[in-house]
């Protein structure tokens, strides 16, 4: 077997998640109280709001060697801070496009709402977002 | 401790008991942390939030001049509160606390998957000691509060609260949107469970409420328009009679805007006969005199009830939750229409007279030789309507035998579901709402009457579907709440609030459009125009950092350094493989 190979065999996605506070933060807490698993590949940065997540982050992130990047806050009319998470909204068009165009796949990103009651639809989009990045395999710019 | 000093951070890695030492090696995760750098201390600790693991974290702070402190513990929106105050009682200003989410994020999540989940505790802690680092001290600021609260909704819960703060000496105003005072309550005939008549509950809160002199009714009523923080909100009302608008200054906020009666559409035949009612319709037609079957306005004489209508329904039309008053207010009202009617029937599908007194009403009823039969809730009762009239048929789950009944009248137990108008209640108070539309509490044990917003309560049906009597018992509670901010005269304010660096602004307008509560403007200062924040109107959700271009905005305590640094400490580990785009 190939370093490579054996690299490839140990490999597990590294997913980096915002998470705001009022909402998709307090929905993992739920998915942990009511003892939902999901996927350890996750690894969780709590922000005030969705509003918060600057486009560099996300890319900052990919560029450091994240496989994926998750972005959770509350549902659209739901948000703690009226219309924080309509400004990511806004901004995730233009960053899946220009993640695209960078020639990375978008299976990698993830905007998702998850209430602070909606546990289950937490875990199953930090599943559904490991499954793809597995998929895609290990990211890593290929200029580097 | 100024912020030019070089950070000495201590790690407390918590097992919880075995709530995450059952699944993380909480020890060798304090092994290897001690190798992060700053990190001056690294151990673990069977209960943290114990007054022994409290004293610890004290003495070490003392002992070895810690900086900066991390928990590995449970979830912030837990115990932060409680840390925070450990240290700053040895001396620490409490936002150089940083805490990790070992239990809820990591044990509790990934049970089966021990390596795994400790891989993830270290990273997390790694994150955090690395944000720990660049942790700055900030001032903790207090604002005055205005002796004055608003009560929104005139119902039992808001009638309750408005007289609790009233009879403790403070003003409140209570803000009804229609002509009457007792909401819901006062469409009631008799309350269980002591045959109380609603009227006159409604009558002695009412009229004393309007003897109070601290207590001003607004009837016709609504808020308008609400900005400020907690200790000074400003509010516009606006009287939908006479157009005018007052406004007034208040320090705190109850909202008890209670429910509306579920409309039962597409539930057993409702709609489809006259005679097919709901739980609250009856009840009115008690209230006003006598139950009257409606197609002939005779007294019917086969009644049928049938229970959780809209109530215990994930995902349909009504909640998931039980609504907590139907199931005694049916058995009430089923054992009343005994002494007039042949049969009574009650379909249901759990009997919950869980309150005191509740057993003796479902006693009462099953004395009067109230008919019960449990229902299958995946089969549930079919109803036919025909020219001679309805036909109930049904599976009785404890016999097994397929049952029908002709009733002349079918009472359904409506659910309880949130008011027309909970969406802007919601906006005006940046209210977060649960599945079903409720207002969600701040914690449902630790924090059930306060809300996610500084200074608004929640109390009765507003919060979940409830009865009377646990309306009340929150809206005192709640009353207590805005009575102790009120009686302390100033509370600490967050101090997480966005700032301008004026060299760097370019007075693009960009976190002007962002801010959801304009709290950024541009101000000419010498001559150059730059950003400006009002702090006491920034709730600190830093949108206007994530969109300032030129990286002029600093969200304190939640900078762009502090953040960065978090990716930068997870990525920069052992993780990054090869591989490579397709």
């Amino acid at each position: 077997m190939t370093t490579a190979a054996v690299e490839l065999k140990d490999w597990e996605p590294v997913i980096v998640a915002f998470c705001c506070n009022w909402c998709s933060y307090a929905g993992a807490d739920l998915a942990g109280t009511s003892r939902i698993q999901y996927p350890p590949n996750v690894r969780i940065i709590r922000v005030n709001c969705t509003g918060r997540v600057d486009p560099d982050f996300v890319l900052d992130a990919l560029d450091q060697g994240a496989d994926g990047v998750l972005v959770s806050g509350c549902h659209p009319g739901d948000c703690h801070y009226t219309s924080g998470n309509l400004k990511m909204r806004a901004r995730w068009a233009l960053l899946e496009t220009a993640i695209e165009g960078a020639g990375i796949s978008p299976d990698r990103v993830r905007l998702q709402w998850a209430s602070a009651s909606e546990g289950q639809r937490f875990a199953d989009g930090v599943k559904e977002l490991t499954e793809k990045v597995r998929k895609a395999g290990p990211f890593r710019r290929k200029w580097t | 401790m100024g912020s030019g000093e070089s950070p000495k951070v201590g790690v407390f890695v918590c097992h919880c008991g075995h709530n995450i030492a059952g699944t993380v090696n909480v020890e060798h995760v304090a092994e290897l942390a001690s190798e992060f750098p700053n990190v001056e201390l690294s151990t673990h600790f069977m209960f943290m939030c114990s007054d022994s693991g409290q004293a610890l974290i004290r003495e070490k702070i003392e002992e070895l001049g810690l900086n900066r402190v991390v928990v590995a513990s449970c979830s912030p929106r837990m115990h932060e509160p409680t840390f925070r105050k450990v240290v700053e009682e040895a001396g620490l200003n409490r936002y150089c606390f940083e805490q990790v989410n070992l239990r809820e994020h990591v044990s509790w999540c990934h049970m089966k998957e021990p390596e795994a989940a400790t891989q993830k505790a270290r990273d997390l802690v790694r994150m955090s000691v690395a944000r720990a680092s660049l942790l700055e001290p900030l001032e903790v600021k207090t604002v005055s509060v205005e002796p004055h609260a608003l009560v929104v909704g005139g119902g039992v819960s808001g009638l309750r609260a408005a007289l609790d703060i009233g009879d403790r000496g403070f003003r409140a105003t209570l803000v009804e949107r229609t002509g009457n005072l007792g909401g819901n309550l006062a469409k009631l005939s008799t309350l269980y469970p002591n045959n109380e008549p609603a009227k006159d509950v409604v009558d002695r809160m009412s009229l004393a409420a309007e003897a109070s002199e601290n207590v001003t009714i607004l009837l016709n009523s609504e808020v308008t328009n609400f900005d400020g923080h907690i200790g000074n909100f400003e509010v516009t009302v606006k009287n939908n009679v006479t157009e005018e608008e007052s406004e007034m200054k208040v320090g705190t906020v109850i909202v008890a805007t209670g429910f509306d009666p579920f409309e039962p559409i597409g539930y057993y035949g409702y709609g489809d006969s006259p005679d097919i009612i709901t739980l609250s319709a009856l009840e009115e037609m008690k209230r006003d005199g006598t139950v009257l079957r409606p197609s002939t306005a005779q007294p019917p004489k086969n009644v049928a009830f049938i229970s959780c209508v809209g109530s215990r329904e994930e995902g349909v039309k009504g909640h998931e939750h039980c609504s907590r008053y139907c199931c005694t207010a049916m058995a009430k009202v089923a054992a009343e229409l005994r002494e007039e009617a042949d049969e009574v029937l009650m379909l249901y599908d759990d009997i919950r007279t869980f309150g005191k007194g509740h057993e003796d009403v479902h006693r009462r009823a099953r004395q009067e030789h109230v008919i019960f039969s449990k229902y299958n809730k995946k089969k549930k009762p079919a109803v036919k309507i025909n020219d001679s009239g309805i036909m109930l048929k049904w599976n009785d789950v404890l016999s097994g035998e397929n049952c029908e009944f002709r009733p002349d009248m079918l009472v359904l137990a409506n659910a309880m579901v949130p008011p027309e108008g909970a969406d802007e209640v919601a906006k005006i108070f940046s209210l977060t709402r649960s599945a079903d539309g409720f207002f969600n509490e701040e914690h449902i044990k630790l924090a059930p009457l306060t809300t996610h917003t500084a200074g608004i309560m929640i109390a009765g049906a507003a919060q979940s579907a409830k009865s009377a009597t646990d309306s009340t018992t929150q809206a005192s509670g709640a009353a207590a709440k805005a009575v102790s901010l009120i009686a302390r005269g100033e509370v600490e304010i967050e101090s997480t609030v966005a700032s301008v660096i004026d060299e760097l602004c370019s007075a693009c307008h960009t976190c002007v459009t962002a801010c959801p509560y304009g709290a950024t403007s541009i101000e000419a200062t010498k001559g150059v125009e730059v950003a400006r924040v009002t702090e006491a109107k920034c709730h600190g959700c830093g949108t206007c950092a994530a969109g300032c271009p030129s990286g002029a905005i600093v969200m304190r305590h939640s900078t762009d350094d502090q953040i960065s640094s978090m990716i930068a400490a997870l990525l920069s580990s052992a993780f990054v493989h090869g591989g490579g785009e397709k």
